[in-house]
C-alpha cells in the first residue's frame, strides 16, 4: 500500500505573525511531534503577554481601514485565499496528519471542512445586509445595518487545527473586523499555513494576527480590553470555568464550544450494516478525538421481547467488536490505515487509564485496544487500537465522562423512553444519533432529545459550513454559534436608525 | 486475497495510477500504430481527463463526517490489474485484445466502488459510474478497431 510522501522535511521554528510581519518570539520554544513517528516536525513559541499585546494593539490599527474597506473587497480576499487553499490542498492535509496524527482521508476532510467556512463567508455582501421597513409612523423609516465590532481572538483545539479556527475567522473577517488567533500548542502548524496564505491573498498587515502560544496567550486574550469577543473550542472545564466566566467579567462576546459524551441509539429496524459502518467512523474516527465522536452504543429494545432484545444485543455488540477488531491503525500517510495515534503520550495514557476503570467498575471488555497492533514499524508510543466495553451503564465513570479517545461503551435500554433519559442523565449535550428505519422514532428522538446536533441515521453529525456548529447544556457556552448566518450576527452589532426628514 | 475496508484514499490512489498508466498505454499504442493514431491519443488524453474527474470530485467532497474510511469492503485490487506491458514485437491485434482486457478490469473496478460508496456523497458514486461508462465507449470503440483486423 502507498505511504504519501511527508511535506515537511526539517523542523523550523515557527513564528508570529503580527501587524503583517513574521517575528520571532521572545517565549520558551518547545517541540512539535509527529504522534506516529515520534519525530519532531517543527518548534512552537510560548509567546508572553507583551506578544499577544503588541498583536492586539496591530489589529486594532488597522480595523478603522479594514471596516471600511467594501464588502465585496473583504470577500476579494477570501475568494483568493480558498483560491490558495484549494492550490495546496494536498500539502495542507498532510501537514495535518503530521502534526496531529489523523488519517489522510481525515486530513483531506478537514481540509474541505474549513475552505467550504471560508467559501460560505465569502457571501458576505448578502449575508450581511441589514432589513428595513418604510412608514413606521407618519413619514418615518427605520432600519437595521450590520457593524463590526473590532478585534477578535479564535482559541483553536488540537483535534482540528486546520478546520476549528475557520468555523470563526472568514466570518470575522469578512464583516470587517480583525483577528488574533492562537492555535493549539501541540499542532500549530496548519495555522501558520494558513496565516501565510492569508498574507498573500493581500489581507493587509494587522488584520490577521497569529500569537502562538499556550495558557499565558489564552489569559492575555481574555484579560485584554482591545479584545471584544472570544471564540473558544476546547474542554468543558475551561470553556465553563475559564472562557465564558473571563469573557463575563471583562464583558466581551463568546462562543466557547466545550466536551461531549454523545450517545448512539440503535433500534430493533436499523439497518445493522450500515449502522456498524457509521458507527466505526464515529467511535474510532479521528482516534476518537472530537466533540462528534461517538462515545455510548445504546441497544435498545423497543417492541422486543426478552428473548429477541437478549439476541438482538448480541448481535449488535458482536457485529460492532467484529468490525472494530478489524480497524487497521498505524501512520495517517499509509493509505491502508483507518485509525491514527493518540496526539501525544499523555491523551494516550489517560485513556488507558479510563480503560483501567471501566475493568474495575465492572463493565466486560470485549475488545482491549491497549494491547496495540498497528501497520508499519513505528514506535507504539502514542497508539491505542479499538477498544470496546460492553455492559457499561451511564453511573460508570466510562458511561459519564469524556474520554476523548478510542473506546466504545455499549449500554443497554429497554425503550426509546430509557434511552432518552439516559441521555438527559448526561451533563453534556453536543451531539446524539439515532439509527433506524421509523420515521416515528426518528421524530420523537429529535423532537425530545435536549443535543445541539442531532444525528438520524448519521454517525458523526458534523453541520456543514452554512448552518451552525451546535451544542448544548455542557458542551456550549454562549448564545450565537459558530459558521454559517449565526457566526456574522455573532461579529457583527445590529444597529437601528430612525430617520425622519423635516 | 481479499483487503477488507479499503480506505477513500487507496482507492482514489489506485484509480489515479490506473488512468495515468492508461494514458501511457494508449500513447505508446498510437506510437506504434500510426493508422489510428487519432483514436488511441484520444484514449490516452481522455485517461488524463477522468482521472481529473476522480481527483477533484474526491477532493471537493470529501468529508471526515462520512464513512471514508470503512466503505470500501471485500475488494481486492488486485483483480483490476492488467497487463499492460506491450512487447516489442506484439502485433496490433494482440495489442488490441490487450486494450479491452484493461477495459473489462477497468470497468468492473469503478462499477464495484460507484456501487460501495453510495454511502458517502453522491458525487463521488457518481464520478466512478461516469468513468465507467466512458471506458465501456472506448471499449467498444477498440472492438469495432479489432473487428477491423479480423
Amino acid at each position: 500500500m502507498v505511504i504519501l510522501e511527508e511535506p515537511i522535511k526539517e523542523a523550523q521554528t515557527l513564528k508570529n505573525y503580527i501587524g503583517g510581519e513574521w517575528v520571532e518570539s521572545k517565549g520558551k520554544i518547545v517541540e512539535v511531534v509527529n504522534p506516529a513517528t515520534c519525530k519532531v516536525i517543527a518548534q512552537v513559541p510560548i509567546s508572553t503577554k507583551e506578544e499577544i499585546d503588541e498583536a492586539v494593539q496591530a489589529a486594532k490599527a488597522a480595523f478603522p481601514e479594514w471596516r471600511r474597506a467594501p464588502p465585496l473587497s473583504r470577500a476579494r480576499c477570501l475568494f483568493r485565499l480558498k483560491e490558495l487553499m484549494e492550490k495546496n490542498f494536498e500539502e495542507l492535509s498532510r501537514i495535518q496528519t503530521m502534526e496531529h496524527g489523523k488519517t489522510i482521508d481525515e486530513s483531506r476532510g478537514e481540509t474541505r471542512r474549513g475552505i467550504e467556512n471560508v467559501e460560505v463567508a465569502t457571501g458576505i455582501p448578502s449575508l450581511m445586509m441589514g432589513y428595513n421597513l418604510e412608514d413606521i409612523a407618519t413619514g418615518i423609516d427605520e432600519y437595521v445595518i450590520r457593524q463590526p465590532l473590532g478585534v477578535f481572538g479564535i482559541i483553536g483545539p488540537f483535534n482540528f487545527p486546520f478546520m476549528v479556527p475557520l468555523w470563526f475567522i472568514p466570518y470575522a473577517l469578512a464583516t470587517g473586523n480583525c483577528i488574533v488567533v492562537k492555535p493549539s500548542s501541540e499542532d500549530p502548524i496548519s495555522q501558520v499555513k494558513i496565516a501565510e496564505m492569508a498574507e498573500e491573498a493581500g489581507f493587509p498587515p494587522g488584520v490577521w494576527n497569529l500569537v502562538n502560544g499556550g495558557r499565558t496567550v489564552v489569559s492575555g486574550m481574555l484579560d485584554h480590553p482591545g479584545i471584544v469577543g472570544i471564540c473558544f473550542v476546547g474542554s468543558t472545564p475551561v470553556a465553563k470555568g475559564v472562557i465564558y466566566r473571563g469573557c463575563g467579567e471583562t464583558g466581551k462576546r463568546v462562543i466557547a464550544q466545550a466536551g461531549a459524551k454523545n450517545f448512539l441509539l440503535v433500534m430493533p429496524d436499523a439497518d445493522l450494516e450500515k449502522t456498524i459502518a457509521a458507527c466505526m467512523t464515529s467511535f474510532y474516527g479521528n482516534a476518537g478525538q472530537r466533540c462528534l465522536s461517538g462515545a455510548n452504543l445504546v441497544v435498545v429494545g423497543e417492541g422486543l421481547n426478552e428473548y429477541e432484545y437478549n439476541a438482538f444485543c448480541r448481535k449488535v455488540s458482536g457485529a460492532f467488536v467484529d468490525e472494530a477488531s478489524k480497524v487497521r491503525v498505524g501512520y495517517g500517510l499509509d493509505e491502508s490505515v483507518q485509525m491514527g495515534p493518540l496526539r501525544d503520550k499523555s491523551k494516550k495514557e489517560r485513556v488507558a487509564e479510563f480503560i483501567d476503570k471501566g475493568i474495575e467498575e465492572g463493565a466486560e471488555l470485549r475488545l482491549d485496544g491497549r494491547k496495540t497492533k498497528i501497520v508499519g514499524d513505528l514506535p507504539h508510543t502514542c497508539f491505542l487500537n479499538p477498544t470496546v466495553f460492553e455492559g457499561v451503564t451511564p453511573e460508570m465513570t466510562i458511561g459519564k465522562e469524556e474520554i476523548f479517545g478510542p473506546v466504545a461503551s455499549i449500554m443497554r435500554a429497554r425503550n426509546l423512553d430509557e434511552a432518552i433519559e439516559m441521555i438527559h442523565s448526561n451533563p453534556f449535550g453536543n451531539a446524539a444519533s439515532i439509527f433506524t428505519s421509523s420515521g416515528k422514532w426518528a421524530r420523537e428522538f429529535q423532537y425530545r432529545v435536549q443535543c445541539g446536533n442531532i444525528g438520524i441515521n448519521v454517525g458523526i453529525v458534523a453541520p456543514m459550513a452554512f448552518f451552525p456548529f451546535s451544542g448544548m447544556r455542557d458542551s456550549f457556552f454562549g448564545i450565537l454559534h459558530g459558521q454559517g448566518a449565526e457566526a456574522i450576527r455573532f461579529f457583527t452589532e445590529s444597529k437601528v436608525v430612525i430617520q425622519r426628514w423635516f | 486475497m481479499e483487503e477488507p475496508n479499503l480506505t477513500t484514499s487507496a482507492i482514489i490512489g489506485f484509480s489515479v495510477k490506473l488512468e495515468d498508466d492508461s494514458s501511457q498505454f494508449y500513447e505508446e499504442l498510437a506510437k506504434r500504430y500510426v493508422d489510428d493514431i487519432e483514436t488511441l491519443r484520444s484514449f490516452s488524453k481522455e485517461s488524463l481527463n477522468n482521472r481529473i474527474l476522480v481527483t477533484r470530485t474526491y477532493q471537493e467532497t470529501i468529508t471526515d463526517a462520512l464513512e471514508a474510511c470503512f466503505s470500501f469492503k471485500g475488494l481486492s485490487l488486485s483483480n483490476y490489474l492488467a497487463d499492460m506491458a506491450l512487447k516489442d514485437d506484439m502485433t496490433y491485434y494482440s495489442a488490441l485484445k490487450l486494450a479491452i482486457e484493461l477495459e473489462e478490469k477497468a470497468i468492473k473496478f469503478y462499477l464495484d466502488v460507484a456501487d460501495r460508496s453510495k454511502s458517502l456523497l453522491a458525487t463521488i458514486p457518481n464520478a466512478f459510474r461516469k468513468v465507467a461508462e466512458r471506458r465501456n465507449k472506448r471499449k467498444l470503440k477498440i472492438e469495432s478497431l479489432l473487428g477491423r483486423l479480423e
